[in-house]
Formats: structure tokens, sequence, C-alpha cells
């Protein structure tokens, strides 16, 4: 081979490595789509078949004064899409783990760290078009129109996006100590449901039966999902915004230094 | 400068209580090939992940080009190129976004990245399918792709692990051939192989490893040698009087190998005199003989006859 020998490339920093990898896994984001819309298909079936089912309940004495149902729906439902696409997170990375992207990573004198950040990274932006895709479509399509008005809905959709964010370090944790995405799609299924449903996201906890009431009490969701809704609907906030803040920190400092950890295992061989 | 590229030292690894490497030494010279011989199970794998930094040892040290693979992995990984069993490519990723990528991570600029990618995929015979997804490719430039992607940083040493295990007979000789040009170049290989051909072609010393210990090491000559210029192979006619057969040939000095599958016995012989040796012993214990053959030595010789030394 006619290889001359040329000086040795010097390596590349940390950010640079994070903004090089975050590129990548964009690039295969606009290179192939289909997981983005799949994505975007539930959180979709789900506005259409609730505001039709939990519609009339607009008006009941549980419910918010004044308030269509959609505009009650739609800010848990920008919740509740972030949790999922923290979930994928994990999974994403469990698959990278399996299809030798990472294995390939590995080999490469860069800090391992960096393979995850730009990971968040780039799940983070895929979110964000994500939750203002679905946005966009339920005021175009379902008259979404909340009280808070547009000060009302920036800083709801950014609420949902962080406790997104800071979940998906939680499931990237998971994903790096359980290395199996069958296991990661059954643990997420398992805790998904009964977060979402034993919750304020769908029907206020007070219409609910008693056990289930406290259950949606104690569910940390129920405070993201109420606090995000209060922000749309110009309600009232009290301290709501900043315990889901404080607590998205919290969980992702846990996640983050759990899935760095976790990373650093060798693959199995 | 013909100084060691890689070496290890009573390299040991044990996964709980089992133990895939028991004190692996072995020596690199730059420039030369190391075939690493063995079957599925002797280590041959767990020791390339360990000289290319995946996997800690549990004992022992190991350096290639000249940095420890513990306490200087990033300096170890800036130097090597590594190709798995299985191809480690981005499928959704084009042939060139994958080359770009790692170039870019290794710290070259856009435009040298570019350059270094379209002489990759040229040498390769990839250039017409750089634009489209991995996916798309079949097993035979899946795995070009990768071997291109370990080479993108001009690394000194390259670790090749079963380079060719699943790959139909023409792209073997083509990936012998690049392998073969590689160490025209200067580059240090290390080679892990189940193929004895492929060993003896491309390797200009041979290690084989069998249950996580080196059996033996030295050039493909030597190995020969060290079986036997010639060998009488006998295929019993009933397999149970293998062993009867096999004190037989012991007690004329002679130093058989069974296997006990196949009802066979390999006795390597000196001269071709010995085969009437071998008639006579077995004659004198009425072993019946379904066939006999006097055969000139090859690796398989050497490699079964080391791999059933050990196992016995």
């Amino acid at each position: 081979m006619s290889t001359i020998a040329l000086p040795r490339w010097r390596g590349t920093g940390t950010t640079a490595q994070i903004g090089i990898l975050t590129g990548r896994s964009l690039r295969a984001l606009v290179g192939d789509p289909k997981l983005m819309i799949f994505s975007l298909l539930q959180p979709l079936i789900m506005l259409l078949l609730f505001s039709q089912v939990f519609g009339s309940m607009a008006g009941t004495e549980n419910f918010p004064a004044g308030v269509s149902y959609i505009n009650y729906l739609m800010p848990a439902i920008l919740v509740t899409t972030g949790v999922g696409a923290a979930l994928q997170s994990g999974i994403g990375l469990v698959s990278d783990m399996k299809n030798g992207v990472l294995a390939r990573l590995r080999s490469l004198p860069i800090n391992h760290s960096s393979v995850l950040v730009a990971r968040s990274l780039s799940d983070l932006i895929r979110t964000a078009l994500q939750l203002l895709i679905l946005l966009a479509a339920a005021v175009v399509l379902f008259d979404f129109s909340p009280q808070g008005g547009l000060l009302g809905v920036v800083p709801a959709f950014l609420l949902a996006l962080a406790v997104s964010w800071a979940l998906s370090w939680i499931f990237l944790a998971v994903g790096a100590w359980v290395r199996n995405a069958e296991s990661m799609q059954t643990v997420g299924f398992l805790a998904m449901f009964p977060l979402m449903f034993a919750s304020s996201a769908f029907v206020p906890i007070d219409g609910l039966p008693t056990w289930l009431r406290v259950v949606a009490t104690i569910n940390p969701l129920t405070y993201a999902v109420d606090a995000s809704r209060n922000l749309a609907l110009g309600l009232p906030v009290g301290s709501g915004v900043w315990s889901a803040l404080a607590a998205s920190v919290g969980l992702l400092v846990v996640g983050a230094v759990l899935a760095v950890r976790g990373f650093r295992r060798p693959l199995p061989v | 400068m013909n100084d060691i590229m890689i070496e290890a030292n009573g390299v040991t690894k044990t996964f709980g209580t089992v133990t895939a490497l028991d004190g692996v030494s072995i020596q690199v010279p730059r420039g030369s090939v190391l075939g690493l011989l063995g079957h599925n199970g002797a280590g041959k794998t767990t020791l390339v992940n360990i000289l290319t930094t995946m996997l800690p040892p549990s004992g022992g040290t190991a350096s290639v080009a000249g940095f420890d693979v513990v306490t200087a992995g990033n300096e170890v990984r800036g130097r090597i190129g590594l190709t798995g069993q299985f191809a480690s490519v981005d499928e959704q990723l084009s042939g060139t976004d994958n080359l770009v990528l790692i170039a870019r991570l290794l710290g070259a600029s856009r435009r040298e990245a570019r350059a270094r990618t379209d002489e990759l995929l040229n040498l390769f015979d990839l250039a017409d399918a750089a634009k489209r997804p991995a996916k798309t490719y079949s097993g035979g430039m899946r795995r070009r792709l990768d071997l291109a992607a370990s080479l993108v940083g001009r690394p000194d040493v390259i670790f090749l692990d079963e380079p060719t295990t699943g790959l139909d007979p023409a792209s073997r000789i083509g990936m012998w051939e690049i392998v073969e040009e590689l160490v025209g170049g200067g580059t240090t290989v290390l080679l892990t192989t189940q193929y004895l051909e492929e060993a003896d072609r491309l390797a200009d010393a041979i290690t084989v490893l069998s249950a996580g210990k080196v059996v033996a090491a030295g050039t493909a000559s030597e190995l020969k040698a060290q079986v036997g210029k010639r060998a009488v192979h006998v295929t019993l006619a009933a397999p149970q009087d293998a062993h009867t057969a096999v004190s037989a040939l012991t007690r004329h000095g002679l130093a058989p190998v069974l296997d006990e599958a196949h009802a066979e016995l390999r006795t390597p012989v000196e001269t071709s005199s010995d085969l009437a040796v071998v008639v006579r012993a077995l004659d004198e214990v009425h072993v019946e003989v379904a066939e006999l053959a006097l055969t000139e030595p090859s690796l398989d010789d050497v490699y079964l006859t080391l791999a059933k030394n050990n196992a016995a």
C-alpha cells in the first residue's frame, strides 16, 4: 500500500467528540425518520381517542371550571410522550451495543462518556422535535388553545422536555447495566402504564377510587403533569414547577453517574 | 527498527470460575504477522480483547506499541486497528459517513477525513457503494468496510479476529490480499484464525492456543518439523481396538495420536521404512486395519497433534 508516513492525527477533545457523535445520531435520524414518525403515532392516537372518550368529563364537578378536555389533556400528553421518548433512549443504547457500533467506538481513543452524552443530546433534540410536532398537530387538528397562551405553553413544553431528559439518563443507566432490549421493553412497559394511568394525566385524581388516589398522589408523574398543565392553563403553579425541576436534576445526576459506570464495563464477548 | 510491537507476559483472564487465559506470553516484532491458531473457546478472542484494551487482564502484563494496555489504554487505542468477528459498522450510515465519523473522532479535519475516506473506499473496492447505508451491503462488503474502518487512523498495529470467518472463498482470498498489502506497508498484524491454510499463508510466526494456554509457537515449518516429516494414517476396522493399537505402536518406539471419534491413528514417522514397523506392530496384536496411508505433514497435523496432546 502506498502509505506515506503522515503525521498521526492528534485526537479530539471531549467536547468535539460529543459534537461529532451527536451529529452522527441526528444524521441517522434525518436519513431514517421512520422511528420518529412511529413514536408520534401513539400520542396522536391517544389524543384522538381520549378527547372523544373522556371529552364529556369537562364541566363535571372535579374538573377545573371552564377548561375543555383537550386543553386539560394535551399538557399531560406532552409529559407522557417525553417519558416514552426517554425509554427509547435506553433502548437505542442497547441496540447500539448489539449492532457493533459501540464496539467500534470503544476501540477508538475517545472518552467513553462522550458516547453517552452524545446519545442523550441527540435524543433530547429528537424529543424536542417530537413534542413541537405534537403541539402543532394538537393546535391544528384538535383545537388546542389553553388559557395560558404561548407564555404558558412554552414553559409547559420546556418542563416536559426537562423531565424527559432527566428520565432518559435513568433509562440509559438501566440500558448500560441490563444490556438487553427485551428486558428494557418489559421493564419500561411495566413501569410506564401504572405511572401514566395512576396519575393526574387523564382524569382529575379527586374522581379516582380511594386506593388509586393514594397511588396517584405519590406518583411523581402526577407532579410533572400538574405543573405542566397549570403552566399551560395559566393556573397558579405554586412550588410545583420547582419541585418537578429539582426532582429532574436529582434523577439526571443519579442516572448519569450510574449510566457512566455501567457503560464503562466491558461489552459482552 | 525491529522492536517488539505486541507483547504479552503471563497474561491470565478468568471469568468467574472459568479460566479463559492461563499465562499466555507472546511477542510480535514490528512489521510481522503473528497467526493465533486455535479452536473455538481456546482463548483467541479473549487475548485480542485484552491486547486491544477492551477487557482488563486478571493477571500478567501486556503492551502494544510500547504502551501498557491497562495504564495507557488511550495511547494504545490511538495506535491500533481492530476488526472483530462481527462487523462493527453503523448500519444506518453510509460507507462514507462511517469512515468520516471515525476520522473526525481521531482528530482529522473535514477535508482530511474526506480524503482518507475516499482513499480507503477505493482501496477496498467500495467506492460504488459509498453513498448507500451499510445495511444494504453484502457480508463481504461489510467486512471490508469494517477493516477499512480499523485502518482510518493508519494504525501501527492491526488486530484481525477471525477476519474471514463466514466469508465466501472469493471474499476470503480478497481479504488475504489486503492483509498482505498491509504487511508490505510495514504494519504489524495479529491475526486469529481457525483456518490453518490462512495462518500458513499469512503468518510469519504461529502461536497455537488450546484451553487458554500456548501449546506451541514457531514458524509454520518449525511446527511441521515438530510433528515429524511424515505420518502414517491408520483407520481401524473396529474402533474398540484403538487402545490396543496405541500401546502396540508405543512399544515399537512410535508416538501415535488417536482420533477416537473416527477410529483413526496418526503416527509421525522418520522414514518410509517405518511404515513396515506400523504394519508389523498392528499385526502382532491382531488389530484389523481398514485403511492405511503415508501422508506428508500439514499444519492440520500440527494442530491436531498439539490439541490432542494437550487434551490427553
